[in-house]
């Protein structure tokens, strides 16, 4: 269980708050206008990478606000959180380490835990 | 040859304890473990295993024990506890476990000689055929005879859970552990020292390994370390407490036990879960000794050398005076020595080592004290009945046969690295101490003392200060002065060369699940030579010991096989939790009444006094029928109810309905972005049925949408849906409309809603609310009007759910009971009859109207229920706006709602069953069916008197008037039907607007 610092609250445990998935997918003003593949694209699709991720999480168990957070999806450290009308932190502030155990794939989890 | 105590040993006091063993009655010492009392008491056969039921003992003194798993018979009948590690009371009864009829004679170790049959992956070779078998022979059968001990009955055991922030835990109240504790006493830092034994030790305790720290017998530095800790403003002991994981940052889980040593107290907590969070974790957890697999190695009588040693030290006893010991390594000198200073004599000491690794001083020691020693010589095996009775020594090919009761083995010992590893922390192979250590470290994790691979104890200050070095500290100074001076060495032995002797000579590599060394042999002929394979295929180290004294071995074993390196076979994954701990614990007090909140209306005990039976929708408990009589059924009920209400009025309980409040200068905006329905020309103080989609067009949510004007609206939702609105409601103004100025509210426990429909109902509530015109002209239907009464405000829309005349009213819920009881005193000349739930979904079916989560599952949506009436298609955008015209959305072949009847009236539909296109059952036809579509309500209409049906078809609304078939669970044959529309009763809509 991570601990999460709720830009409105302080630090709480996960179980206090609900993830929201990617973060900055802007609904689309236009719907109208999209072909069926743009707004599929919307609708369907979100980035699940291995390592830095832009993500929302609300304090639903609190506060009930929404915020958004950076965090290495690889070891479950949170890089950076700020508030909706916030900028984002560039992602050149943070170093993408994948440093899950062991010689650490670019994919997968890497189930290995003897050094090589 | 039999066990005696240790006079020196301080844990001898003159409390004597009697407790009883499988219905036996013995004398133990208060502070004993079940183990160390039983083997004060000679007692050597404690357990049955697991899959072959061969005799077992006491293997270990501590968490890791494999055999000697015992169920408590007082308390809450708790099984498969570790007899190493619970202590014993006046009055416990214990019972062994996996026997029938009694331990000394089971009838379950033929499985011992059949044991041919049950090698490695038995279960998954033997029960594959034929056909039907599995559910109806084997299954049964298997669930009779698996597991250990049997379940607790009416289980209510106590547990609370605890949370901690702290800077710094320290794993392990030990050598390393208090050392640490020392440095870091009276310092900044917040400290929780965690300790799985009653006492702090550890291995000072547990051996006489070390003679003496800063000029003081360790039992007096323990002593004065924990004053010191104790008056120390910075750092909290937990006794009995073992840590159970280790998760990501740094949240630590420990178990700590309140009843250690004494009998169980009903009203106090037994359990405390502590809930850690930590900034730095020390791991001092210590080591753990393995076995080496022989002939015979689960004897009753083998006990791994250091136990033995721990059984002398912390519990006074010693369990034979006479042991052979077989060591491959230089851990096994304390024990030798323990005995001969308390006079007695080891039978023979069996080295694998050559001269030179043993040392001088060793042999001089043995030789001076008249022992018979055997070096460069292996244990072939032990025999005996039940217990151990010779044991021979292969040395050069040569067997000589020892006679003793006991055999002392020492594989080895292993650095704990369960929860290093756990932490993420990364292990590697050290080919001088054979065996895994930490290495690199995933969290803020420091390992010192043996847990690091430091198995020397002179150099643990060293340590301690070198690796604590970022801490703001003082270095500590320490002198420890050790018994041996002999540095730690061993030469690597998994499994010795023996004879088969018969069937009944196994050797073992697992104990508690009984897998044999041979078992891995054939695993890995078998094609399954990855480690994480083979432990799932030979059930290796996957007993509730979690392999901790032999997996480190069955890897050493398995790298043999492979002639590979074991840093190159890896180790399986370690996962919490550590040792087992129970359900309770993790339930804390989430148990029960107090698992999940009921909710309750404000009728709640009128109900209860007018005979409702309740459901449960969500947390909420709900009349789902009244009974008029004792007996009455639920058909006769809901027939009753249902039929009452279309001839005079029915009321219902709806306060559990969803109610949201929606203010602000920019609601109409909002609320035409959130529903399907255009709100802007509605008009003030009327209301609209409204659909809630999500982006992707299905439906989500419906209810009823008041509008008092275009900057306050009041909503309903479903009673299970009302939360996720909301948070639906919330997140769109915070993430995606910012610049709206609304406010949602849930006001659902704030009003109270009463349903009372029937042609009736206008007489009723007019009856009841004098000084309203409930005139159809004047009060037509979906408006509403809001106004006082009782002192205080009452809305009232009508509105209705059955397709009869109806009207909603709205108060408070201190008055609620009292205008429910002034409605039955007004309703009573109209025969006005309360219904539940049950009638609610007939009523409604007969009208035709969906319920949101049984019509619809999340792929339904608008169109396919012909909704398209709902839909503001002039508005600009709303929620999953954009997804109705998608390809896949607008297909005509889509499932979609229609009604369908029996051809022949008086068969019944049930719900769920699929629509299909002919009439025989699938089973009697060669290709499959074509599935059309499932049955999602059916009743049996008191007012058609037949039965009617909601179904949802592929291309349904094409097939309005043919001829389909409903699969049945009864007949042989599918029931014909006929597709019509939904609407059953008043397509006209005349009861509505009458």
């Amino acid at each position: 269980m991570i601990l999460i610092n709720c830009p409105y609250c302080g630090e709480r445990d996960q179980s206090e708050f609900s993830n929201g998935g990617e973060a900055h997918v802007a609904r689309p003003e236009n719907s109208e206008n999209l072909n069926d593949k743009d707004w599929g694209q919307y609708v369907f699709y979100r980035d699940n990478p291995k390592g830095i991720f832009y993500e929302r999480w609300v304090h639903s168990h609190g506060c009930r606000k929404w915020f958004n957070a950076v965090r290495n999806t690889s070891t479950d450290e949170i890089l950076a959180i700020y508030k909706l009308n916030e900028n984002p932190p560039s992602k050149e502030n943070f170093t993408n380490t994948l440093k899950t155990p062991s010689g650490e794939p670019k994919v997968g989890s890497g189930n290995f835990t003897v050094k090589k | 040859m039999s066990a005696a105590d240790n006079k020196n040993s301080s844990y001898i006091t003159d409390k004597e304890v009697s407790f009883k063993f499988d219905g036996k009655k013995y004398i133990g010492y208060k502070g004993d473990t079940i183990a160390s009392a039983l083997l004060r008491n000679n007692v050597r056969l404690v357990a049955r295993s697991f899959k072959y039921h061969r005799p077992r003992g006491i293997y270990t003194c501590g968490i890791e024990e494999p055999n000697g798993i015992v169920q408590i018979l007082n308390e809450h009948n708790e099984p498969n506890t570790r007899a190493t590690v619970k202590q014993i009371y006046e009055g416990i009864r214990v019972s062994s476990q996996n026997r029938w009829p009694s331990l000394n004679l089971d009838i379950g170790s033929i499985n011992n000689l059949l044991s041919p049959m049950f090698s490695a992956g038995f279960y998954y070779k033997t029960f594959m055929g034929p056909k039907g078998f599995w559910k109806r022979i084997y299954e049964p059968i298997i669930r009779r005879t698996a597991g250990l001990g049997k379940p607790p009955k009416e289980f209510r055991s106590k547990s609370i859970h605890q949370n901690h922030n702290v800077d710094i835990v320290i794993i392990g109240g030990g050598l390393s552990g208090l050392i640490t504790a020392r440095k870091l006493i009276n310092t900044q830092y917040d400290v929780l020292l965690l300790e799985q034994d009653s006492f702090l030790g550890g291995i000072l305790k547990n051996s006489k390994k070390i003679e003496k720290i800063n000029n003081k017998e360790p039992n007096e530095w323990i002593n004065e370390t924990e004053k010191l800790i104790k008056d120390s403003k910075n750092i909290k002991i937990l006794k009995n407490s073992l840590v159970t994981s280790y998760n990501f940052t740094n949240h630590l889980i420990a178990l700590e036990d309140k009843s250690v040593g004494k009998k169980i107290d009903i009203n106090k907590s037994e359990l405390t879960l502590h809930k850690i969070r930590t900034t730095h974790t020390i791991l001092a957890n210590g080591h753990i000794e393995r076995f080496i697999s022989f002939r015979n190695n689960d004897l009753p009588g083998v006990m791994l050398a250091a136990s033995f040693e721990k059984y002398i030290h912390r519990y006074g006893v010693v369990p034979e005076t006479s042991p052979v010991i077989f060591t491959n390594n230089s851990t096994t000198a304390s024990l030798l020595r323990s005995l001969i200073d308390l006079g007695h004599k080891p039978a023979a000491y069996v080295d694998s080592r050559n001269k030179d690794k043993i040392g001088r001083k060793l042999l001089n020691y043995l030789e001076k004290n008249n022992i018979p020693f055997y070096i460069n010589a292996e244990v072939e095996g032990c025999d005996g009945n039940k217990k151990i009775k010779t044991i021979s020594i292969k040395k050069s090919n040569k067997i000589i046969k020892v006679k003793s009761s006991m055999l002392c083995i020492s594989g080895g010992i292993n650095p704990d690295i369960h929860l290093f590893t756990q932490s993420k922390g990364l292990v590697k192979w050290d080919d001088k101490l054979v065996t895994f250590k930490p290495d690199v470290s995933f969290q803020n994790t420091i390992t010192l003392g043996s847990v690091s691979g430091n198995y020397n104890y002179e150099k643990t200050v060293e340590e301690i200060n070198n690796k604590l070095s970022f801490l703001k500290t003082k270095n500590i100074k320490l002198k420890i002065e050790l018994n041996d001076i002999s540095n730690f060495n061993i030469k690597e032995l998994w499994e010795t060369k023996h004879e088969r002797k018969s069937n009944w000579s196994k050797s073992f590599i697992d104990l508690h699940n009984d897998v044999t060394t041979k078992d891995l042999k054939q695993a890995v002929r078998e094609g399954f030579d990855r480690i994480e394979h083979l432990k799932r295929f030979t059930t290796n180290s996957m007993g509730t010991d979690q392999g901790k004294i032999s997996s480190i071995n069955s890897l050493g074993i398995v790298s043999k096989i492979l002639k590979k390196k074991i840093s190159e076979v890896g180790t399986t994954t370690y996962r919490p939790p550590y040792a087992p701990l129970s359900f309770s614990a993790i339930a804390g007090r989430n148990t029960y009444e107090f698992y999940d909140p009921q909710r309750k209306t404000p009728i709640h005990n009128w109900h209860i006094e007018n005979k409702a039976v309740f459901e449960d929708v969500g947390q909420w408990k709900r009349p789902w029928y009244f009974k008029k009589f004792e007996m009455e059924s639920m058909h006769l009920a809901v027939q009753r109810e249902s039929e009452q209400t279309r001839k005079t009025a029915g009321i219902l309980d709806g306060s559990t309905l969803g109610k949201i409040e929606i203010k602000g200068k920019d609601a109409l905006e909002f609320m035409n972005l959130m529903y399907t329905n255009a709100f802007t020309k509605m008009k003030p103080m009327s209301s609209r049925y409204a659909l809630m989609l999500g982006e992707d067009g299905m439906i989500k949510d419906d209810g009823i949408v008041c509008k008092f004007n275009d900057k306050h609206f009041i909503v309903t939702t479903t009673s299970g849906g009302a939360p996720k609105v909301l948070a639906d409601m919330e997140e769109y103004l915070q993430t995606e409309w910012p610049h709206l100025q609304v406010y949602v509210n849930s006001i659902t426990e704030q009003f109270s809603t009463f349903n009372i429909s029937g042609p009736k109902s206008r007489d009723i509530v007019s009856k009841v609310f004098t000084d309203v015109d409930f005139s159809n002209e004047n009060f037509p239907f979906m408006t509403f009007k809001v106004f006082d009464y009782m002192d205080t405000e009452v809305r009232v829309m009508r509105a209705s759910f059955t397709g009869e005349l109806g009207y909603e009213i709205y108060i408070t819920p201190n008055k609620a009971l009292e205008l429910w009881k002034k409605i039955f005193h007004f309703g009573k000349a109209y025969d006005l009859v309360p219904y539940g739930t049950e009638t609610m979904h007939l009523l409604r079916a007969e009208k035709g109207y969906v319920v949101i989560g049984q019509e619809t599952d999340g792929t339904v949506t608008p169109l396919d229920l012909n909704f398209n009436w709902m839909i503001g298609k002039k508005k600009k955008d709303f929620i999953g706006k954009r997804s109705l015209t998608r390809s896949d959305t607008s297909r005509d072949d889509r499932k979609q709602l229609v009604g369908i009847v029996p051809i022949d009236k008086s068969e019944f539909i049930e719900e769920g069953q699929h629509v299909v296109e002919c009439e025989r059952l699938p089973k009697q036809i060669r290709t499959p069916v074509e599935y059309l579509g499932h049955v999602s309500s059916s009743y049996h209409s008191p007012n058609l008197n037949h039965c009617i049906a909601m179904a949802m078809i592929k291309g349904g609304n094409k097939l309005m008037g043919s001829k389909l078939f409903v699969s049945s669970t009864y007949g042989t044959k599918n029931i014909p039907v006929e597709v019509v529309s939904p609407v059953f009763i008043d397509p006209e809509n005349k009861r509505l607007v009458s």
